[in-house]
Formats: structure tokens, C-alpha cells, sequence
């Protein structure tokens, strides 16, 4: 017989694994189905990240409209610098305003607050409108009173092509609609907009700041021009001019990015869940595997093997079915992309497509890998257990996990990569660590509540009904499955009933807020000689309504103690929106109602000449404003500066009038301002068309409508965060299901043995129903414990709202959960009621 | 003929909770190259225990056990197996085959861990030696007791092992099949110049053996 030279062990390894593998992976079936499911969740949201991310990236010209953004926010731009730069470069004038647009002719005609984006002939300078008819862009451009309005506007108003709309006082012709647009990063994406010619804007004469003016320059250089010396020139250009901002292609759709780390974080972290959870059916399944494969180890170890060969024999196993399964999982991912591409194509106007990412495929391997070790290493250890003595005995012994110091030092080292690796680099570290921390918590809450059943059930012997007698011995028998049933469910259900608690108490909260606080409408627009009119017009109609009416004037934060913000305050900051564009600001003689002065005095009366300004604390936290500090405004283009008094606590959310910034009366007076009102009815009589009649230039906000706006996409936001959740309720059943498999022949035994002594079926599946109740009446009082603790600090914490307790929602999770779990308990044991008498006794 | 084994002042205890129970007693052996001994005695005298030190599954409280020179009583137990691979064979009551790996993977087995070249090619001539040809391709569970006791002796002695050690290796068979497998032991044996330690009840097959030796309450009688 002929030897190798130089054999390689790891190659006979790998040979026996891949043999192995192809043989028994029917055996481990349940690994393989739990974790594709979640390394498929992982894939999609990986891939589905990074596709959006990619098509931002691509499309970041598109996005930004431009090379470059000259924005002048509410401020009319200076048009000899905007000239400058058209000497060298295209530039594309862009204003946005809001308005009401009515519906015309009809018995009842409606009224809605539109965004409007007027546009010259130069847009878009990047991607393209989609529109319907062809031509109707084109028409536009060129005739007056024409328009065209978007989907969404055209469903609210059912609004036809070819129907007049109003807008002010302007009747115009909706000759098209628009189904996107490539801009939208600094656009509106969703509700209600319209485009229409840069005529628009003379024909209207819009002029006053409630009508929210913004005025946008979008530049796009010539081919042969190096980009970055443009950049240059532009800055050169605009250095002086402190009301405008200049704005790249990277910073291009910053929001949509931020939101899309922030989910992709969140449901990573539901998805590292269900991995982990999968990781304890892993655990047990293997175990089983292993335990079969007793008598073969053993062979091996009498043959030569060395145990430590043998354990790589099983690792390199895992590693193998592992990299298969990362690599469907991976590639299925990229079917979920079309299905997003539908929903943003319609939304947005982007077009997400597959991108493959070896980075990504790889981060998604180690993750599962990790999981895999982490959960094996206790099984896979326990091989050191089998001896090759027993095959002279013919008795083998049942294996246990095995935790020896080095594995439970390497288990804690990976698992911390693990957490690390879902930690670092993610939106909101803290928010992950937070996550891990409470569900290594609740794991071991739920492991040692398992135990805690075990232990009272073993004291609780002497009971008269026979199957609550056989439900008590399956659940405290040593090789019982109570503590897998126990995390795998537990884990799951606390998942879910946290997210539907924080749900429910968020739209609970939005909800109420309309009747209790909320006027019924915002008025902005009112001119300072139209008070009276507008008070008038909405008497005319409710003589019982109850207005506001509030100065208003449009201010920016230029300095603060002489520095320009924005070089120090970064946009993640809480109250940057403060100093991101111009605010409208008020004044007031007396202290707001619901505005409580937290520090410092109401205003100096000895100082009339001087600018005193009252400031939201939070505000005032977030920047490190201090009493006494002094802020240099940009007021119509003129600085002023003034001096910070107070403190006011100002809570948004009632959604009354608000401001951030209040100053004193005496000095704001002088200021060239309008008015905002709100108004709150106490009948129906209130027509938002009749009142557009007395005032064409009036905006009407109809805070109803927002807050359902809001509330329907929330709406949709939870319910597809509590479905994705839901895939930890199904990797938790299928690893319960796995191990009431892995125990079969044991209870096929169990039952064969029940059915000699005369034990009818309907006893035995009411002593699985006993089983059922005992254990996950106690898992669903702690999943509510955790949920109900979870879901206060997420409400109170995160999002600083009520809490309120819900027992329905917990009641109707609660028994689904509870009802699918039963079924599949009982369909599970089906299999095992009717065992074949002959081969199990003749221990075939 | 030199000495292949030697086995001196060996004791072996097990515990049972708080008790032990003297399972070998200072037992002295020594085995000679090409030797065939058989192993005698009653159940629980110690003779399956013996073998197990032997082929280094199992460790001595006290004693040495010296194998082709070499003690491998302080091995570890990788180093025991290294020992084992190359130069001890055994063969079980039980058969012990891999379930789901063929007749031919089954000796290939042992052949591969050894690094030889074509393992499946070598498995085959053994198996048609002992009669298999037709049942190469065959699991464990598609061959009679017979053949899977050739199965594992072909696995057994695949590496051409300087010791045999066999636990009752007819104890399953029906007597036709018991004579064909003592005479495929025996035969090989012979042919090959191995040694052989044989544990059995069936004095027939006992007296096949060069030397008998008889264990009576863990000593050697």
C-alpha cells in the first residue's frame, strides 16, 4: 500500500465534513431553516441599506438638484452674486412657497395647504420629472396659469387633468401630474405638492413670510470645469454674504440617509434577536445531532481519531452549512430589493437596485459564525465526553453541555464581538448596547424563571389527575425542553409586546392630543393690516370660536457671542433645526400661559432699545446657552443683536402657538411683521373655502388632517416594524418545535409505554395542554413585566411622552401568541400519539 | 519471538458514588509477537477491561503497560491514539460500523486517517477478500451480521496492525457465521504475523488461540 508524502489533516477533515454534511443535514434541518431565516432578515436589510444608500450616493447630484446649492432660505436672494456664477456656470432658479389650492366649480369645494415649487426652464438640472401627458412639463414652462400637481394631491382633492384649481386668488389649469421629481432631498417627498413656471411667482406677487418663501439656486458646471476650483469660485463669491448656504452633492439627502441608519440599526438589532434565539434551538439541536452520532465518535476515537480532529470534524461542519446558507440567504436578499424599488419609485422617485457588497456578505458570514460558535462551542466540547470504552460496553452515556473555563472565556470574547460589531459604527450606539444589555437581561430572567418552574413542579407531586401528573414529569424530567420552550418563547414575545405597547401608546398619544389641547386650525399669512378682517371672517362664521393671534416675524441665528453656530453645533444635534434656516419668532407681554420661566427674569422694562429674547430651554441645553448670552439675528436682512433673559420650558406637542425664541414687545414692535392665529370652532360651520374668498392669500393648516397624516404613516411604520419583529416569534417556534422533534423517540417511547398501561389519546393531549399552560402562563407574565418596563423607558425616555398601560392589545397578542404556540405544539406531537407498538419494544 | 506487550503490576479501579470496585488486580502479561492469546472468564471477571487498557481507552490506577517498547501508560490521549491508529486494531461485539457510511467508506475510514493514497481502492481489496465484493456500496444497515462483523474486521485490520484486539467477536453470529468469521480471524492472523488478544465465552474459538488465559475476579488465573 502506497502512503502520502505530505498529507494534509485539514484536507482529510474537510473531506469527512463535506461527507458527513451530505449525509446527515436532513438531521439538523431545523439549523438550517432557523438560520436561514435570520441571516436572510440580516441579508435583506444589509442589502436593501446599502442599495438605498448606493442610489443616493449615485444619484447625490440628482438629489441636490445641482452640482451645487446656493440656498437662500427665506431670504430673496442677492441676484448680482447669483449672476456672477451664471458667467461660468448654469444656474437654475427654484422657489418654494406654501399656499392653499382650492378645487373651483364644484357644490362644495375643498381647500388644501399645498407645497409649490416654481421652476424655470433650466430644471432639472440633473435626472428627469416623470409626468403624465407627454408635453405637459413642456406647457408648463410656457404657459401662465398653468400647473402641475402630484399623485397624492390629485387623489386628496380628486383633482382631473384639465380642472381649475385657485390658488390666492388666481385661478390656474392643472395640466398634468407628476409622479416624481429628482430633487426630493430638499423637497417634499410625500403629501401634497405642485411644480409650475417661474411665472407663478409674478402672477401671484407673493411676498409675505407665512407664505414660507424659499428661495434655492441650483448650479451645474460646464463638463471641462474642475469641480473643485468652481467650488472655490462660488464660496470666493458668496464669502460675504452671511444669509446664504452653500450645499454639495454629499450632503445631498442627509435626512433620508439618517432615517435609513436609524431603521436599518433597529431592525439589525430585531434580526441579531432572532439569530440569537435561533442560537438556543442551534444549542439543543446539535446536541441531539451529537448525541446520535455517539456511538460513531466513539468508533472514530477507537480507530485513531484524535477527539480534537473530531471536534474540527463538527465546527468545520457548521462552518460549511453556515457559508451555503449565508450565501442563499445573501442572494435571496436581492429579491426583496424589487419589492422596495416599487414602493420608492412610487414615493421618492428612486430606483434601488441589487448591489452586491463582499464587505456586507462577509459581515453577515461572521455574525452567523460567531452565533454558530458561540452556541456550539457548549456542544461541541461535549464530544470530549464520548469514549471509545463504551463500544465494549454497549452503554452511552447521554451528553450534556460542557462549559470549561476556556470555552466560557471564548463565548464571552465572541459574543462581545458580536455586540461590538452591531454597536460600533450603528446610528445610536448607546440605543444598541442599551438593546443588548436588556436582552442578555431578560435571557437569563427567562433561563432562571425556567428553572424556578422546575423546581416548584418537582415539590408539587401529589396530584389527583393523572395527565396534570405526566405534564409535571415531562416538564421537570432531566432532558426536558422547559428551558428552550421557555427563552426561545419568552424572548419573542417580550420583543413584540414592547413594540406593540410603544406602538399603541404612540398613536394613543398622537390621538389624543387633537380634542384635548389642539386648535382645529393654523392660520399664517395675515397681514398686519388684515387682523381685524380675519378676526371678522372667522367670527362671521363661528361666533363662538376662540383665536389666537400672534406677531410673527422671520429671524436666523447668525452668531451666537460672535461665532457662527453652525461651525460648532453639528446637525445631530437635538435643537439644530434652530439654527438650520430662518425661524419665525414672536413677541409677548406677559409670560405664555403653558410657558413656564425656568430661569432668569421676564423682560427688562428698563430697556426698551434693547433686543431681549426669550429662549426654550431645552433649546438653551442642547446649545450650552448661558443667561446673558448674546445672539446676533439676520431679521429682512438687517443684524441685530440680543440678549438672551430667559428660560421658558415650551412643550411643542400641545401644538399651540410656539416659538423658540420670544422677545420683548417694546423693541420687537418696531420689526416689520404679520400675524399666525389659531382658531378652535364650536360648531361645523367653519368653510375653509368661503374664507379663502375674504382672504385669497390666506394659508389654512387643518391640524386634523397632519395629525392623521402623521398618524397614518406611523401607523404603517409600526405595523411593518411589529411584522418584522414577529420573525422572532417564528424563529422561537420553530426552535420549540425542533426540540419537541429532537425529543421524539423518547416520547414516541413515552406514549407507546402510556398506551400499554390503557392511557387514551385524549389524555395524553390534555397532559400536553397542562404543559403548555403551566409554561407560558409564566413566560407571558414576564414578557409583560419586561414589555411594560421596556416600553415606559422607550416612551418616557426616547420619545419623552405618557405611558399608559394597555391590556387590551397585550390580551390579543397575548392569546394569538399563546394560540399559535398550542397549535404548533400539539401538530408537532401529533406524529408521536400513534406509536408502532412492535419495532419499539422489540427496540428496533 | 520478541516481546510485542508488556503489562506490569497493572490495577484497575472504577467508582461507583462513593464506593470503587477493584476491577484488575496487579496483573502481570506479557504478549509475544505473532501471538494469539484468548482471554477467558465469567461476566464482570474483567476481561473486556483489560483489553480497553491495552488498547489505551482506558488508564490504569497503577501499573505500566509497555507497547513495542514504549510505555503508554503516561500518554496522553491523542499521543495514545497516534499508537492506536498505526499499530492496534479492534474489533467489537457490537461491529460498531459508522451508520451511514458504506462498507468500503467504512474501512477507507481508517486507511484515510493513515494518509494512504487511494483508501477506497485498498478498502476494496480487502472486502473481496473477505468475501464482500458485492456488498461494497452497501450501508451498515443492508448487510447481515455476518458481513458486518467482515466489515469490521476488514476495518480492523486494514492498516495491517502489529496487535488485534477483539471483544467477543462472534458473540453476535449464529454459529455459521461465528466459524466463518474465527476462520477469517485466525487465517489473517497467521498470514500476516499479527498478534491477537481475543476476549470470549465460546471456548471453541478460545482454543483457537495459541495461549488461553483466564480471568477470575480481576486477576489472571
Amino acid at each position: 500500500m502506497e502512503k502520502l508524502n505530505n498529507p494534509s489533516e485539514f484536507s482529510l477533515i474537510l473531506k469527512y465534513a463535506l461527507k458527513d454534511l451530505s449525509r446527515n443535514y436532513h438531521k439538523i434541518s431545523s439549523i438550517i431553516v432557523t438560520l436561514f431565516i435570520s441571516l436572510f432578515i440580516l441579508s435583506a436589510i444589509f442589502t436593501i441599506e446599502d442599495s438605498l444608500k448606493k442610489e443616493l450616493n449615485d444619484n447625490a447630484k440628482a438629489l441636490l438638484g445641482g452640482d451645487l446649492e446656493i440656498d437662500y432660505n427665506r431670504n430673496p436672494a442677492n441676484l448680482d452674486l447669483v449672476n456672477q456664477v451664471k458667467e461660468f456656470a448654469t444656474v437654475s432658479q427654484m422657489i418654494e412657497f406654501s399656499t392653499m389650492l382650492s378645487t373651483t366649480g364644484r357644490e362644495k369645494n375643498k381647500s388644501l395647504f399645498t407645497r409649490i415649487k416654481t421652476v424655470d426652464e433650466k430644471y432639472p438640472l440633473y435626472g428627469n420629472v416623470v409626468y403624465e401627458p407627454i408635453g405637459a412639463y413642456e406647457r408648463m414652462q410656457k404657459e401662465p396659469y398653468s400647473i402641475l400637481i402630484n399623485e397624492s394631491l390629485s387623489k386628496t382633492l380628486n383633482i382631473k387633468i384639465n380642472e381649475k384649481v385657485k390658488v390666492q386668488d388666481q385661478n390656474f389649469t392643472v395640466i398634468g401630474i407628476i409622479k416624481s421629481v429628482p430633487d426630493v432631498s430638499g423637497f417634499v417627498a410625500f403629501g401634497d405638492w405642485a411644480l409650475a413656471g417661474k411665472q407663478t411667482l409674478e402672477i401671484l406677487k407673493l411676498n409675505g413670510i407665512g407664505s414660507f418663501l424659499n428661495y434655492e439656486y441650483k448650479v451645474k458646471f460646464n463638463e471641462k470645469d474642475k469641480t473643485e476650483e468652481i467650488e472655490q469660485r462660488i464660496e470666493e463669491i458668496f464669502k460675504n454674504d452671511q444669509k446664504v448656504k452653500l450645499r454639495y452633492p454629499e450632503n445631498s439627502a442627509s435626512g433620508i440617509k439618517r432615517i435609513i441608519n436609524n431603521f436599518s440599526q433597529f431592525l439589525s438589532l430585531v434580526s441579531i434577536s432572532a439569530m440569537l434565539i435561533a442560537g438556543i434551538g442551534v444549542a439543543n439541536t446539535l446536541l441531539s445531532f451529537i448525541n446520535q452520532n455517539n456511538m460513531s465518535i466513539a468508533v472514530r476515537k477507537a480507530i485513531g481519531f484524535y477527539s480534537g480532529n473530531i471536534k474540527k470534524l463538527y465546527y468545520l461542519q457548521l462552518f460549511i452549512l453556515l457559508f451555503i446558507i449565508t450565501v442563499v440567504a445573501y442572494g435571496s436578499s436581492f429579491l426583496i430589493v424589487p419589492i422596495v424599488d416599487k414602493y420608492l419609485s412610487d414615493g421618492l422617485g428612486l430606483n434601488v437596485y441589487p448591489v452586491f457588497s463582499l464587505l456586507n456578505f462577509l459581515k453577515i458570514f461572521l455574525v452567523g459564525l460567531l452565533v454558530l460558535v458561540i452556541f456550539s462551542i457548549p456542544t461541541i466540547s461535549s464530544i470530549d465526553q464520548v469514549k471509545a470504552s463504551n463500544l465494549f460496553r454497549n452503554v452511552f452515556q447521554n451528553l450534556q453541555f460542557y462549559y470549561s473555563k476556556r470555552s466560557v472565556v471564548l463565548s464571552f470574547v465572541l459574543l462581545s464581538i458580536l455586540i461590538l460589531l452591531f454597536t460600533i459604527g450603528s446610528e445610536q450606539p448607546s440605543y444598541s448596547l442599551g438593546y443588548f444589555a436588556a436582552f442578555f437581561i431578560c435571557l437569563i430572567v427567562f433561563f432562571l424563571l425556567s428553572k424556578l418552574i422546575i423546581i416548584f413542579l418537582k415539590k408539587f407531586k401529589s396530584s389527583p389527575i393523572i395527565s396534570l401528573k405526566v405534564s409535571i414529569k415531562n416538564i421537570t424530567q432531566t432532558k426536558s425542553i422547559t428551558p428552550i420552550t421557555v427563552m426561545s418563547l419568552g424572548l419573542g414575545v417580550t420583543l413584540l409586546l414592547t413594540l406593540a405597547l410603544v406602538g399603541t401608546n404612540f398613536q394613543r398619544e398622537i390621538a389624543k392630543s387633537i380634542p384635548d389641547i389642539a386648535p382645529d386650525y393654523f392660520f399664517v399669512g395675515i397681514q398686519k393690516g388684515e387682523r381685524e378682517k380675519f378676526e371678522q371672517g372667522i367670527l362671521n362664521m363661528d361666533p363662538n370660536a376662540s383665536i389666537e393671534i400672534v406677531p410673527m416675524v422671520s429671524s436666523g441665528i447668525v452668531k451666537i457671542n460672535g461665532i457662527d453656530p453652525n461651525t460648532y453645533i453639528k446637525p445631530d444635534n437635538d435643537s439644530y433645526w434652530v439654527i438650520g434656516s430662518e425661524r419665525r419668532s414672536s413677541w409677548a407681554e406677559n409670560v405664555p400661559e403653558d410657558n413656564l420661566i425656568l430661569e432668569g427674569e421676564w423682560w427688562d422694562l428698563s430697556k426698551p432699545d434693547q433686543l431681549q429674547i426669550s429662549l426654550d430651554a431645552k433649546v438653551a441645553k442642547d446649545f450650552n446657552i448661558l443667561l446673558g448670552d448674546i445672539f446676533t439675528l439676520n431679521v429682512y436682512g438687517r443684524e441685530i443683536e440680543g440678549k438672551v433673559v430667559n428660560f421658558r420650558e415650551v412643550d411643542y406637542r400641545d401644538l399651540s402657538i410656539n416659538f423658540a425664541m420670544l422677545f420683548n414687545p417694546r423693541f420687537a414692535k418696531k420689526i416689520p411683521h404679520e400675524y399666525l392665529a389659531t382658531a378652535k370652532f364650536n360648531s361645523n360651520k367653519f368653510d375653509e373655502t368661503e374664507m379663502l374668498e375674504i382672504m385669497p392669500s390666506l394659508s389654512m393648516i387643518k391640524i386634523a388632517d397632519y395629525l392623521s397624516k402623521v398618524t397614518d404613516v406611523l401607523n404603517k411604520v409600526f405595523i411593518a416594524v411589529t411584522l418584522i419583529s414577529a420573525i422572532t416569534i417564528v424563529i422561537g417556534l420553530i426552535v420549540i418545535s425542533s426540540a419537541i422533534m429532537v425529543q421524539g423517540k423518547v416520547k414516541e417511547y413515552q406514549n407507546l409505554v402510556f398506551k400499554i398501561l390503557g392511557f387514551s389519546k385524549k389524555q395524553i393531549i390534555f397532559s400536553s395542554l397542562i404543559e403548555f399552560v403551566i409554561i407560558f402562563k409564566s413566560v407571558i407574565l414576564i414578557a409583560v413585566f419586561f414589555a411594560v418596563i421596556g416600553s415606559k423607558f422607550i416612551m418616557e425616555n426616547i420619545f419623552e411622552l405618557v405611558w399608559m398601560f394597555d391590556f387590551k392589545i397585550l390580551i390579543y397578542l397575548g392569546l394569538s401568541i399563546g394560540f399559535v404556540t398550542l397549535v404548533l405544539i400539539l401538530l408537532t406531537n401529533l406524529k408521536y400519539l400513534n406509536p408502532k407498538v412492535y419495532p419499539l419494544i422489540r427496540n428496533q | 519471538m520478541s516481546t510485542l506487550l508488556k503489562l506490569k503490576k497493572i490495577n484497575l479501579k472504577y467508582k461507583t458514588g462513593k464506593d470503587s470496585i477493584n476491577v484488575l488486580k496487579n496483573i502481570d502479561l506479557n504478549i509475544k509477537k505473532k501471538e494469539t492469546v484468548s482471554v477467558v472468564g465469567e461476566s464482570g471477571s474483567g476481561k473486556t477491561s483489560l483489553i480497553m487498557l491495552i488498547g489505551g481507552l482506558e488508564k490504569p490506577n497503577s501499573g505500566k503497560i509497555i507497547f513495542r517498547n514504549q510505555e503508554i501508560t503516561g500518554l496522553s490521549e491523542d499521543e495514545v491514539s497516534e499508537i492506536r491508529k498505526k499499530n492496534i486494531g479492534i474489533i467489537f461485539q457490537s461491529f460498531y460500523l459508522i451508520p451511514n457510511y458504506t462498507a468500503v467508506e467504512n474501512v477507507a475510514l481508517t486507511l484515510e486517517l493513515n494518509n494512504f493514497k487511494n483508501p477506497e481502492k485498498e478498502a476494496k481489496i480487502l472486502l473481496d477478500r473477505f468475501g464482500l465484493k458485492h456488498r461494497f456500496n452497501n450501508l451498515p444497515s443492508q448487510l447481515s451480521g455476518g458481513e458486518q462483523q467482515r466489515v469490521a474486521i476488514a476495518r480492523a485490520i486494514a492498516m495491517k496492525p502489529e496487535l488485534i484486539l477483539a471483544d467477543e467477536p462472534t458473540g453476535n453470529l449464529d454459529t455459521e457465521n461465528s466459524i466463518m468469521i474465527a476462520n477469517i480471524l485466525f487465517r489473517y492472523v497467521k498470514e500476516e504475523g499479527s498478534s491477537l488478544i481475543m476476549v470470549t465465552h465460546d471456548t471453541k474459538l478460545a482454543d483457537k488461540a495459541k495461549r488461553k488465559i483466564k480471568i477470575k475476579d480481576g486477576k489472571i488465573k
